[in-house]
């Protein structure tokens, strides 16, 4: 079979989950109790209806904690469980454990407050900056003078973008299984996208030595960053379980749970301010970012970089202030969600250039053209650009999508259709790759190979759907010349390979599969140097390909030896047929003080064109068609890459258009199911036109370029392409920029009831 | 209460407390863990099999109802040493990333299958509705479909106006 076994699993159901594991016979499940609102505090706990549910009923609170009671990582401010005061709804209190999982819930609910009084709470970011309660100091990046360029621009406009939070929706929720060892520590099997960052977590919190806490990850039902920090709580309170009650624990979320206590994408709320010159290029650029970043500070001060670095999206601005503000609110602590602050930077850049066109009377798509980036362009934080192709990739989009003509056609649809009109619009995304906190662009490979001639891999990647292990499996299968199917994928252990970072940031394949084709290449070279010695050739002449020996000068003799026999006999020469090998990334530098530097190994590129029609009596839209031209290096494997531009672009395009998650002003989410929370399905989908542009990428693996994140921009286009077709419906329509833009706030713009936010509107929350 | 059930073809015999979901029989007691728990409020679509004939989220059907039914589950699809057509379909259009939906999706487009040889791209994705993919952006499902039902060259008109 072609792909990787892994694969194929999934395609019979066999493939293993958390909640799928073989339960042991004196199993405990677990199940949590929350706290009732945004902000408040507790005198302590009535748990005697609880326990008198059931003899097996147990439950632990922060007072049951070996070591410390703390989840953060970059600021410590975060208790797994809440002493004394609670800080936004759905915050853990107590782990309750019980027999069964019905019986842990049932108890969970049983449990009640004693002496609880909420307190005021937050949910604006604006408020909370008002108030000065920021999580750490804001981060400003500056280039040029934009202050004295704007007195030199032909027109400046200002205004304000918000975009909303986004559930990440995992299918398989949080979960982790926690065994009691028998070396007085524990060992998990946990859903997390880092299993070093679990590790570190769990030992904290009970107080152990890392090396008596093993963590291991065979693979997650979806994760897209919200199991980076936010899986190790789950996986911490199931490591308390068993350690207290030296019994095996199992922790798995119910949705609405998983929906109410884990983090999501921030909501953001921006201030911009533009300056161009007569023929529309951009001279300066400013904006302020109010991030919402939740009740505590989680992964908050790395995704306000993210956004900083994307402020000028994929375009070349010569005077650049750009500040993030870390804004603490009585909500959920935001997180990783895929794009990591860059989508919500990305929206704020095209939505300056969406005023812009409008106030310069100019074609948004010409505006955009005329600003890309070019090669050599030094960015806002000092990194020259190089191999850039967002022209290539812009004007082979234009190309494919027809665009003078497509744009033609709409007008003379809109002419005609009174009730419907179409909208489009165009995205270049140019995206940095590598982890913006410098030290974690590192990792380690492990491979065996077994005297049968098999191969094993362990890396520090995890595998959540985005095919890294056949990724791993096809650089190690080229360099040791094996078939792919030779080639097993292990899962990720903490005790294989140490020290590993969480498999995020679009870097997976990048960071794991070159240390994984340094370490093949070591054992290749020892094989060869071994069938070298024994045959009495010269090491230079001999290749491995297609699971054999050939001696090169005379290809036409055949092979010399298959490679499982090969390895036999490697391992009668006592040849050390396993090699671990570590990479870091390099040329990266950054300081911090002065925000300039390098801190990107290099850029992905591409566009995306989209066109919409909208009921303009109903307010539904549907989206036509998107065109995408992607710069995906030379893709590694190809199917793969197109099913993560695909995905990508899908879950970009229901935050910008139909994902709305809302809080009310206590805190509350409003929409904690999936049949309240409304995801993409297949009649949200427009027919999909993806061309992979494959230029070498020195810079990564096999020539390759990382794909998770940057396709996701391109669903950006979905709010603009409906902006565009609102304006054909409404002529000189004043629209906010406020994402996501709904069926609901279409139709509100349409007949009048929805009037643009002011400075102080808007939705609380975003 | 006992229980009797056809699964895949095998009959089982079950004890099952009366709120027992049948997901939770099939997982727990039948051992049968392909059929996944995406939110147990048939929201998801990640338990969808077919119940005498019709899909359904076992999540939204108590064990006891099932006394008597004939349930296909994931289990049952392939039934030689490789993969079944649909999921051969499902593998040539990688139309699975993390793989938690993939079995409820195969159940649905099973029953689609047999129900109407000749979907439309309208009926394709009428018939997945109900199973969420956070992964793949349907196209690739729809695709796989598209092969199975000869019309491959189609693959370029998944537009939905």
């Amino acid at each position: 079979m072609k792909h990787n076994f892994d694969f194929i699993q999934n395609l019979l159901g066999r493939t293993v989950y958390i909640d799928d594991l073989p339960e042991p016979a004196n199993l405990l499940h677990a199940a949590v109790f929350t706290s009732p609102s945004a902000h408040g505090s507790f005198a302590g706990l009535d748990l005697s209806a609880a326990l008198a549910l059931d003899p097996t009923v147990r439950v632990l609170t922060a007072a049951d904690i070996p070591g410390q009671n703390q989840l953060g990582t970059a600021v410590l401010d975060e208790p797994m469980l809440a002493e004394g005061v609670w800080h936004f709804r759905g915050q853990v209190i107590a782990l309750v454990l019980a027999g069964s999982r019905s019986l842990a819930r049932r108890a969970a609910a049983a449990i009640k407050l004693v002496g609880a009084a909420d307190r005021p709470a937050v949910t604006d970011p604006r408020v909370a900056f008002a108030r000065g309660d920021l999580i750490l100091k804001p981060r400003t990046q500056r280039w040029g003078d934009s202050a004295a360029a704007f007195a030199l621009c032909h027109l400046v406009v200002s205004g304000r973008a918000d975009s909303a939070g986004q559930e990440h929706v995992y299918l398989e929720t949080q979960g982790a299984i926690a065994l009691p060892d028998d070396s007085g520590g524990v060992r998990l099997m946990s859903g997390t996208q880092g299993p070093s960052g679990v590790q570190k977590i769990v030992a904290r919190v009970l107080g152990l030595p890392m090396n008596l806490v093993e963590v291991e990850t065979r693979r997650m039902g979806g994760a897209f960053g919200g199991k980076e920090d936010q899986a190790s709580g789950w996986a911490a309170l199931a490591a308390l379980g068993a350690f207290a009650t030296q019994r095996p624990v199992k922790i798995y979320l119910s949705r609405r749970d998983d929906m109410t206590s884990t983090g999501k994408r921030h909501p953001y709320s921006s201030d911009f301010r533009i300056g161009l010159d007569k023929d529309g290029k951009i001279l300066a650029f400013e904006a302020d970012y109010y991030q919402n970043s939740g009740a505590a500070c989680d992964l908050s001060p790395a995704i306000i970089p993210r956004t900083l670095f994307h402020a000028a999206g994929a375009y070349h601005i010569p005077n650049v202030r750009v500040t993030g503000y870390l804004c603490r609110t009585n909500l959920v602590p935001f997180t990783a969600f895929r794009g990591f602050g860059g989508p919500q930077g990305f929206f704020v850049i095209e939505a300056a250039l969406d005023k812009a066109a409008a106030a310069l009377g100019l074609d948004p798509v010409e505006l955009r053209r005329r600003n890309l980036l070019r090669e050599g362009d030094v960015s806002h934080y000092g990194m020259p650009h190089e191999g850039v192709l967002a022209t290539e990739t812009f004007e082979r989009c234009l190309a494919r999508a027809g665009y003078p003509e497509r744009r033609a056609a709409i007008q003379e649809y809109n002419r005609t259709n009174p009730a419907s009109k179409r909208g489009l619009a165009v995205m270049p995304v140019c995206f940095g790759i590598s982890f913006t906190k410098m030290m974690m662009n590192q990792g380690g490979a492990l491979i065996h190979v077994y005297n049968d001639g098999s191969v094993g891999v362990s890396t520090g990647a995890t595998e959540m759907g985005q095919g890294v292990s056949r990724k791993l499996a096809l650089i190690v299968a080229r360099a040791l010349g094996v078939s792919q199917t030779a080639v097993r994928v292990e899962s990720t252990r903490t005790t294989t390979v140490a020290n590993t970072m969480p498999t995020a940031a679009s870097t997976g394949a990048d960071i794991n599969g070159m240390a994984a084709q340094l370490a093949a290449t070591e054992i290749r070279q020892r094989l060869l140097a071994f069938a070298a010695a024994s045959l009495q050739l010269d090491p230079a002449s001999l290749t491995l390909r297609d699971g054999q020996l050939f001696a090169d000068p005379e290809p036409a003799a055949g092979p010399l030896l298959s490679f499982a026999a090969l390895v036999a006999k490697a391992y009668e020469g006592r040849v050390d047929l396993s090699a671990h090998a570590f990479f870091a990334t390099p040329g990266l530098h950054y300081d911090l003080a002065t925000e300039r530097g390098c801190p990107f190994a290099y850029h992905v590129y591409g566009c995306a064109l989209l066109t919409v029609t909208v009921d303009t009596l109903r307010g539904r839209y549907q989206f036509d068609d998107a065109i995408m031209v992607h710069d995906t290096g030379v893709s590694i494997d190809p199917l793969v890459d197109l099913g993560q531009i695909e995905g990508a672009f899908a879950q970009g395009l229901g935050w910008a258009a139909l994902e709305d998650l809302r809080f009310d002003d206590k805190g509350r989410l409003l929409a904690d199911t999936l049949s309240t929370y409304k995801l993409p399905d297949g009649h949200f989908m427009p027919r999909l036109d993806v061309e992979m542009l494959q230029r070498p990428n020195p810079k990564a693996v096999a020539n390759s370029k990382a794909v998770g994140e940057p396709p996701l921009m391109y669903g950006i286009a979905g709010w603009f392409a409906i902006a565009d077709a609102l304006r054909a419906a409404r002529p000189g329509l004043e629209l906010a920029y406020d994402l996501p833009m709904t069926c609901e706030k279409v139709l509100g713009l349409l007949t009048g009831d929805l009037v643009p936010a002011g400075p102080s509107g808007g939705e609380a929350g975003r | 209460m006992r229980i009797s059930l056809t699964v895949n073809g095998q009959r089982y015999t079950v004890d099952v407390a009366e709120h027992k979901t049948l997901l939770r029989c099939l997982r727990e007691d039948l051992g049968l863990t392909g059929t996944k728990e995406g939110c147990g409020m048939g929201e998801c679509g990640a338990c969808t099999i077919i119940f005498n004939g019709r899909v359904v989220n076992a999540c939204m059907i108590l064990a006891v109802e099932a006394n008597g039914a004939t349930i296909e589950t994931i289990e049952g699809e392939a039934t030689g040493p490789g993969l079944s057509e649909i999921q051969t379909a499902l593998e040539r259009n990688n139309s699975a990333q993390c793989g938690f939906c993939t079995p409820g999706m195969v159940m649905s487009i099973k029953e689609l299958l047999r129900d109407k040889p000749k979907p439309t791209i309208d009926e394709m994705k009428e018939a997945i509705e109900g199973n969420f993919c956070r992964c793949t952006g349907y196209v690739q499902i729809i695709e796989a479909i598209l092969d199975l039902t000869g019309r491959s060259a189609e693959k370029g008109e998944l537009k939905h106006v």
